[in-house]
């Protein structure tokens, strides 16, 4: 929307620096980031009321507008929408926006990132109900049902049982990865809104490619989509996007190895590779540590630690506005825990020696190996096998003939001593018999 | 007290056993303590497909242990049967009638459950920990799909040692989920890819992460048919991206919100921000719930973008969450996920799993489709 009249093309928020399409957006937006109290979550109207409100109310002084950038953060200065910035604000920002132009002539289809975790920031974030989205959710609920029985007439849920003759080495592809991928591949790659062909079509559905053309028609305007110059993605595309006479595009922007399979079946080109697909352009804060992000517009979006460049084995779980509760390895909690000595792998009693035996992780060397394991260690319970069943003996009651048992040799210990305080669980038998329903 | 159905009542049914009615913060929400929780924390929480009778949760432990409860209508819980592993089990999963339960351990076998006869046979072979199992059935085969820091992805038949295919991703399976014919993984360094299960397995599609931090757990969610169309991810980072695989318009359709982080826009101490331990959505309402290390469960409605509810803290983290099959019950487990390292380990705390009237709560705040 952006209307001239307004002081500076785009509202945008003074506290935080944001751009909003809509003074409306805007202010929701200061209500629900900047003007939002504390402690009961009123939302007021302006810094000062806000001040006002935790005296009164609360008996307590705020010092600093929430969420707001350093040295925007004056709480006394009366600022409603757009009104009330001072000038020579007004003035700096003109002269920022107007060095981003520039600069974003070359960044613009990265842009479109910023979307995905604005969404989240600027109004269409998940807040209390009563400020649900509007401009998002405005949008989406229009496109999804229309688009969802468009195609269904023509792809009964069932088609799919029709695809196994056409592939027999093609596995079958998602709905618009039709086999034919005309030579676009370069041109399409910027293409975000690029839609398989089948797009608005239960994601799932076999038995697309014969389908093609009916959801085809249903597009609008999309015809010239073959010509829509790759690097104007967005504007170009109308809404419904992608499908182009010959659907899709293969993808080359992702690792190829799945494509090697789809043989001609291609990738449905992005959709979601665009959205995020240059981090750290439209996210420099991510890259670097603390203080700076907090410059940064996206206020606490940008915080916390930069994954993506630091592939190394650890994070940056600290910033100066907020902390990552994890250890610093970049790895998997479990597997963190999973290298403690105590969780290494036991091997079980009654020689198996099919259970592989090497601990888990590097650390903690190899423990000696028990038979029968008892608990050696706190917290280690004894396996119980099932005090329920009567341990069942032979086991392999279940592989039909041939097979031999992975050698599930039930540890015995059939009675439960484990429990420490459990006071008549009801793990009594009654309930069980042997062989039976459990 | 009636612990589903549609009234609202889930008062501490009939298992006081541990006996705490006051209000000290390891049960804040008062919901129903299941009897007999496992000794470690729990990583892994499972319900009973809709094919049998009667509502039966598994969990895996890191005590090595699946235990198996009957939960009765009256909101009782019973434990039915224990198996076990010889390493932590990170994941556990029914098969489609209910009759096998899955598991899936850090001694890198997975084992086949027979409830009936209460025996387990072991059915896969990684060589590394297996960190997720989900069963397939499709039309023209079933098969059980395991994802394991080895880097594989695995189907075994489970009649046969062998795989029926192997799949190479590129890192380490953190988390995945499967809604025939889809299946997504998440790995280490925050791959993603998309399967598709027709005919068979294939890789579908490499998705480039909407997140900037490590996969953590992720849940793929269907539209009104019932056919799945995209997924949920969580991170480490209090974040979850709702991403549709197809959609219109990926800019506006896909997005991001932050979740599991303290004291919102108290701009005096620095936000805590806690990883997203698991995410499951009601198979009626369509809206979805997610755990943290923070001790807290929130409910959200991903159609109109708010959240629904928050829960009060926990003193412990939640590990897993899931529902029941006619989404009537939400349990989720209160244990130590590791977060804040082994010093915060204490092996004499007690571990929580919690079940709670989700009827009411979980319904959408408005109907946007």
């Amino acid at each position: 929307m952006g209307r001239k009249k307004k002081k500076q093309l785009k509202p945008w928020c003074w506290y935080c620096n944001r751009d909003f399409d809509d003074e409306k957006i805007l202010i929701q937006h200061q209500k629900a980031k900047h003007f939002k109290c504390h402690i009961c979550h009123k939302k007021l109207y302006t810094g000062p009321g806000l001040a006002i409100h935790c005296m009164q109310v609360h008996k307590e002084t705020i010092d600093g507008v929430p969420n707001a950038i350093p040295g925007r953060i004056d709480i006394e200065l009366e600022i409603y929408g757009m009104e009330g910035i001072p000038e020579k604000d007004m003035e700096e920002r003109r002269r920022v926006l107007e060095q981003k132009t520039q600069d974003n002539q070359k960044k613009k289809q990265q842009d479109d990132s910023d979307e995905d975790d604005d969404d989240e920031e600027a109004g269409p974030s998940f807040q209390q109900p009563a400020t649900a989205v509007q401009p998002q959710a405005a949008y989406a609920p229009m496109t999804q049902p229309g688009m969802t029985p468009v195609p269904v007439p023509g792809m009964p849920p069932g088609s799919y049982s029709g695809m196994p003759p056409m592939m027999p080495g093609i596995p079958p592809m998602m709905p618009g990865m039709p086999p034919v991928m005309p030579g676009m591949p370069p041109g399409m790659m910027q293409m975000r809104g690029m839609m398989p062909p089948a797009h608005g079509m239960p994601p799932m559905m076999p038995g697309m490619p014969p389908g093609i053309p009916p959801p085809m028609g249903h597009h609008p305007g999309i015809p010239h989509m073959a010509q829509a110059p790759p690097s104007s993605t967005r504007p170009a595309v109308p809404a419904t996007t992608v499908p182009m006479p010959q659907p899709s595009v293969s993808k080359p922007l992702f690792p190829s190895a799945g494509q090697v399979q789809q043989a001609g079946s291609g990738v449905a080109v992005s959709s979601s590779a665009p959205t995020s697909a240059a981090p750290k352009p439209t996210f420099p804060a991510y890259t670097q540590s603390s203080a700076t992000a907090a410059a940064n517009s996206s206020s606490t979006v940008a915080k916390p630690g930069t994954p993506v460049t630091s592939k190394p084995a650890t994070l940056t779980t600290t910033s100066a506005t907020s902390k990552l509760i994890h250890p610093d390895e970049d790895i998997s909690l479990e597997e963190l825990r999973a290298q403690l000595p105590r969780y290494q792998c036991k091997v079980p009693s009654a020689g198996q020696a099919h259970v592989t035996s090497p601990p888990v992780a590097p650390m903690g060397g190899v423990l000696p190996h028990q038979q029968g394991i008892p608990a050696q260690q706190p917290g280690v319970r004894h396996p119980m096998q099932g005090p329920y069943g009567a341990p069942p003996q032979g086991v392999p009651g279940y592989v039909p003939g041939g097979m031999p048992p992975y050698g599930q040799a039930p540890p015995m210990v059939p009675s439960y001593q484990a429990a420490p305080p459990r006071p008549a669980l009801g793990m009594r038998p009654p309930v069980m018999s042997p062989g039976g329903r459990y | 007290m009636s612990l589903f159905g549609t009234n609202t009542g889930f008062g501490s049914g009939g298992t006081g056993v541990f006996g705490n009615t006051t209000t000290d913060s390891h049960n804040p929400m008062k919901d129903v303590e299941v009897t007999s929780p496992p000794d470690d924390s729990i990583s892994c929480l499972a319900f009973s497909p809709p094919t049998m009778p009667g509502n039966f949760l598994i969990g895996g432990s890191w005590a090595n242990d699946v235990r198996c409860w009957e939960v009765q209508d009256n909101g009782q819980t019973v434990p039915k049967a224990q198996q076990m592993h010889t390493g932590p089990v990170l994941d556990v999963c029914w098969s489609d009638d209910g009759s096998k339960v899955f598991t899936a351990s850090c001694d890198k076998t997975a084992k086949m459950w027979d409830l009936n006869s209460n025996q387990t046979i072991q059915i896969a072979q990684h060589e590394g920990p297996i960190r997720t199992i989900h069963w397939i059935k499709a039309p023209n085969y079933s098969c059980v799909m395991t994802g394991s820091w080895d880097k594989t992805l695995k189907f075994w038949d489970t009649r046969s040692p062998n795989p029926m295919m192997s799949l190479q991703m590129p890192e380490r399976c953190y988390c995945a989920d499967v809604v025939y014919p889809m299946a997504v993984v998440a790995t280490a360094e925050r791959g993603l890819i998309v399967y598709q299960l027709e005919n068979q397995p294939s890789e579908f599609r490499r998705i480039e992460s909407p997140l900037k931090h490590q996969h953590r757990c992720v849940a793929i969610f269907k539209d009104k048919q019932s056919k799945p169309t995209g997924f949920a991810l969580g991170s480490i980072e209090g974040r979850v991206a709702i991403h549709y695989i197809n959609p219109p318009n990926p800019a506006k359709d896909n997005f991001t919100f932050k979740c599991h982080r303290s004291n919102g826009t108290n701009t005096a101490t620095p936000q805590d921000i806690y990883a997203v331990n698991a995410i499951s959505f009601h198979p009626v309402h369509g809206t979805l719930a997610t755990v943290g290390s923070d001790g807290r469960f929130s409910f959200w409605d991903k159609d109109a973008r708010t959240k629904l509810k928050t829960s009060e803290q926990l003193d412990q983290p939640i590990t897993a969450c899931c529902f029941n099959n006619n989404g009537n019950i939400f349990a989720y487990a209160s244990s130590y996920d590791w977060s804040k390292g082994h010093e915060y380990y204490n092996p004499q705390k007690k571990n929580y799993i919690f079940l709670r009237n989700a009827a009411e709560e979980l319904k959408p705040r408005n109907k946007k489709w």
